[in-house]
């Protein structure tokens, strides 16, 4: 059809083991870097993690300046940042107790109402709910990644499970050290993007390895590295198609969907395009530190 | 479409015509119409219709305080009796200590207090009694404050007109409220954050020296004024009569006095203030309210009728909401609000508008390039995609889920990722082809080929979707759960709608080669 298929549609027979310890080396340094930003720098974690109130809204013709020229002399942790438009603006205030947060919301708009032409949304999290919520979504990403292990042991071979949880961890680490980067709001929906680009990971890891199992009973006498090349290739045209029509969905999120959505398609952007990666380079290499045919040495032996 | 089995064609039309039919009401979207069809419709969440989330903590530890504190009283009364002079109060969180002067009736003074309290250990140590409240009395104490308080915010949200909210305890000690398309939620959260425990003291005003030691006399307490906290009374610790006997309060207007609240009590109460204002005419008492003085007026003669008005310096507002906090009654146990998340109808608006576009924008670019890449199995895949989306608007509204704003951001996310089943299949019928099998036989074999696959890859992905929806809160919830239902209808789709819509092109079309 159109002559597009021709470019996408590839008989491909790429030899990606052979470039297998570049690739390493190259994931290697990037998950450094990411264990390096994230330990020093660390997650720009929002108010569902660290407790503080956060305002939004929208002003009549004020700017940010104005608004924090009127709030920073009242309140003594006060940042403003300007939320998608010049119009719309996000106050947040950090860590009072929970009863002063009543007064607190109450105050800024009572000291903002005649800039302001509308109170969009207001949020607290007090300092019990906020370790609360960081520690049910540290369970979640834990039991979820025991659970896809779990699953991945029992339908493959455990050193599958093991190749598919290194990709797994290499992708994670990978999409905190770039939100890390680019200091992206970590709130509750970047534990759900976690979660989901984990699964997403496993999912794309997961088509070639049953590929290359099929593939460990089909072609008997071929090298390791060269069933795995045909593996990804066998799966290729899947993998990127995927991967592509994943990206054009979050795509349009990222840029049609809002303000409030756009951390999580960015950190899903990257997730995918990670682990479209780590599935062809990480996780199919990782496989070649195991034997998969001890039946083909007892056969020599005999 | 010979030898297309009959119950598979069946099962098709059922699931994609239910689909298409009950996700109706929830495309058209019209207010509650008491039809039980159009009443099957999404639920929108507060992110998305506007509202407030409040979670709410009650405070029990002052319960226990409280509980302490008599305690200590009895335990004062009843070594007064046996000639026992205590030296030292000492109360800690859950336990209290006493020091006693001489140890000759000590047992005796245990023996009498455990006759008055149950469910609390005495330990005796030399000359100290160690009284600890026990962990059943306290989760008494606890459940029945918990249960109260649900009771009273429920009243007091009735109270102050908010439409259709939802209330209920969650947790150990907390309350969660959904109050959709609140205005104000500042007013609400002043109703919720006073106690408004009211009640009626006799004023000391002869014990000066007291008042100026700042001490209290046992059986007395100081308590400041609302409005100028350096103004003290001595007032009696225990009340004549209290908001608990109020059948009624009304914000009213008194030409002296300004904005004020009158009230009517009860029989009981009216009895007790009868008797309490008779004998003590030309005294003051002492109206106080979660522990300050409102007012503080002298009885002129005794009020026998069981009503009357309390004035201060209120604003016509804060008499009505003092009015509704009567009636309502009071918490036993303060509350604090401990998470709070607001949406105005101007950001959930935008936020499904957003959402529309960006679905619609995603549909358009993944259809397109399905069709640019398979050609006419890509526009079977569209057909399979359109009929997911129905399927998870069909299977949302049936099941009463609600839509949030992550939902939304998952239900994108579907679009783009549920075209994957059909990509594996296609991919498989392609090698099929590559391998010169014809045309029938290659179908069935690249579905047979890949469905494992599909079973393996989507597994995962709603292990991580079914674990999220468990430890996820709120919102989240939502994108957990418009993931997982997409994920399962891809399947579906993928391998039912598209198996029969291929092999229904098939025949008709009579194709002898598919270049795909």
């Amino acid at each position: 059809m159109f002559g597009i298929n021709r470019i996408i549609r590839f008989e491909s027979n790429y030899s990606f083991m052979d470039y297998r310890k570049l690739f390493f080396v190259v994931s290697l340094i990037f998950i450094l870097i990411s264990i390096f930003l994230l330990s020093f720098r660390g997650l720009n974690l929002g108010i569902d993690f660290k407790g503080g109130t956060l305002i939004e809204v929208n002003t009549i013709n004020s700017d940010i300046g104005e608004l924090r020229s009127i709030l920073s002399p009242k309140f003594n942790d006060v940042t403003l940042q300007e939320f998608g438009d010049s119009n719309t603006i996000i106050i947040r205030l950090q860590n009072e107790s929970n009863n002063e947060s009543i007064q607190t919301i109450n105050k800024v708009k009572l000291l903002i109402s005649d800039k302001v032409s509308e109170f969009r949304r207001s949020e607290f999290v007090g300092p019990t709910i906020s370790s609360e919520l960081l520690w049910k979504g540290l369970q979640a990403i834990i039991f979820a990644l025991i659970a896809i292990l779990i699953y991945i042991w029992l339908r493959f071979e455990w050193q599958f499970g093991f190749g598919a949880v290194v990709a797994l961890a290499h992708d994670v680490i990978f999409t905190l050290g770039v939100l890390s980067l680019f200091s992206i709001d970590f709130s509750l929906s970047s534990i759900a993007a976690v979660l989901t680009i984990a699964g997403y990971s496993i999912n794309d890891s997961v088509v070639i390895f049953d590929r290359i199992r099929e593939n460990l009973r089909k072609y008997k006498k071929l090298e390791l590295p060269d069933l795995f090349n045909i593996s990804i290739n066998n799966t290729l045209s899947r993998t990127v198609m995927t991967s592509l029509t994943t990206l054009i969905a979050l795509i349009c999120l990222y840029f049609f969907g809002g303000e409030v959505i756009k951390p999580f398609a960015f950190a899903m952007i990257i997730g995918v395009l990670i682990g479209t990666y780590s599935s062809i380079f990480i996780a199919v290499p990782t496989l070649l530190l195991f034997k998969f045919r001890p039946q083909e040495e007892d056969n020599k032996l005999i | 479409m010979k030898n297309y089995p009959l119950w598979k064609t069946t099962l098709v039309i059922i699931v994609v015509l239910s689909g298409i039919i009950f996700s109706i009401p929830s495309i058209v979207y019209k207010e509650e119409s008491g039809n039980w069809f159009f009443d099957n419709k999404v639920n929108l969440g507060l992110d998305l219709q506007g509202g407030s989330y409040l979670l709410l903590e009650v405070k029990t530890e002052v319960l226990f305080k409280e509980e302490l504190d008599n305690i200590s009283d009895s335990l004062r009364l009843i070594a007064r009796n046996f000639q026992t002079n205590i030296s030292d109060i000492k109360a800690e969180k859950d336990q209290i200590q006493i020091r006693v002067t001489h140890t000759d009736n000590i047992e005796q003074i245990r023996k009498e207090f455990l006759n008055n309290y149950r469910n609390v250990s005495v330990v005796i140590n030399n000359n100290t009694i160690k009284i600890i409240i026990n962990d059943l009395f306290k989760k008494s104490i606890q459940e029945s404050a918990i249960k109260q308080s649900l009771e009273i915010v429920r009243k007091r949200i009735d109270e102050s007109g908010t439409k259709e909210p939802l209330i209920q305890r969650a947790g150990k000690n907390r309350i969660l409220l959904q109050l959709p398309g609140i205005k104000d939620p500042e007013r609400i959260k002043e109703l919720l954050g006073t106690t408004a425990k009211l009640t009626f003291h006799m004023v000391d005003d002869d014990d000066n020296i007291s008042l100026k030691a700042n001490r209290a006399p046992f059986g007395k307490l100081i308590v400041s004024d609302y409005y100028d906290a350096n103004i003290k009374y001595i007032v009696e610790k225990k009340a004549r009569v209290g908001g608990e006997n109020l059948i009624d309060a009304k914000a009213s207007f008194d030409p002296q006095q300004g904005n004020a609240v009158s009230f009517r009590f009860d029989t009981t109460g009216a009895q007790k203030f009868g008797k309490a204002t008779s004998s003590n005419v030309g005294k003051r008492f002492a109206v106080i309210l979660d522990g300050v003085v409102i007012t503080a007026p002298v009885i002129n003669s005794a009020i026998t009728g069981g009503s009357g008005i309390i004035t201060g310096n209120f604003t016509s507002q804060e008499a009505t909401d003092l009015a509704v906090l009567l009636r309502a009654g009071a918490l036993p146990a303060p509350l604090e609000i401990v998470e709070e998340r607001s949406v105005g109808p101007g950001l959930g608006a935008d936020s499904i508008k957003a959402g529309k576009i960006a679905a619609i924008l995603g549909m358009l670019g993944v259809c397109i390039f399905m069709i640019l890449i398979y050609g006419p199995f890509g526009f079977i895949a569209n057909m399979s995609l359109i009929v997911n989306l129905f399927i998870i608007i069909a299977l949302l509204g049936t099941i009463g889920a609600t839509l949030t704003l992550p939902g939304i951001a998952g239900i994108v996310l579907t679009i783009g990722m549920a075209v994957d089943a059909n990509v594996l299949i296609f991919e498989r019928i392609k090698e099929e082809f590559n391998k010169n099998v014809k045309i029938f036989a290659g179908v069935k074999n690249g579905f047979d080929k890949a469905l494992s696959t599909i079973l393996d890859a989507n597994i995962t992905t709603l292990i991580a979707a079914l674990l999220l929806f468990v430890f996820g809160s709120g919102p989240i919830k939502g994108f957990a759960i418009t993931l997982s239902l997409g994920i399962i209808a891809s399947m579906f789709t993928a391998i039912v709608f598209t198996n029969f819509l291929i092999y229904f092109w098939l025949s008709i079309s009579n194709k002898k080669e598919i270049n795909l």
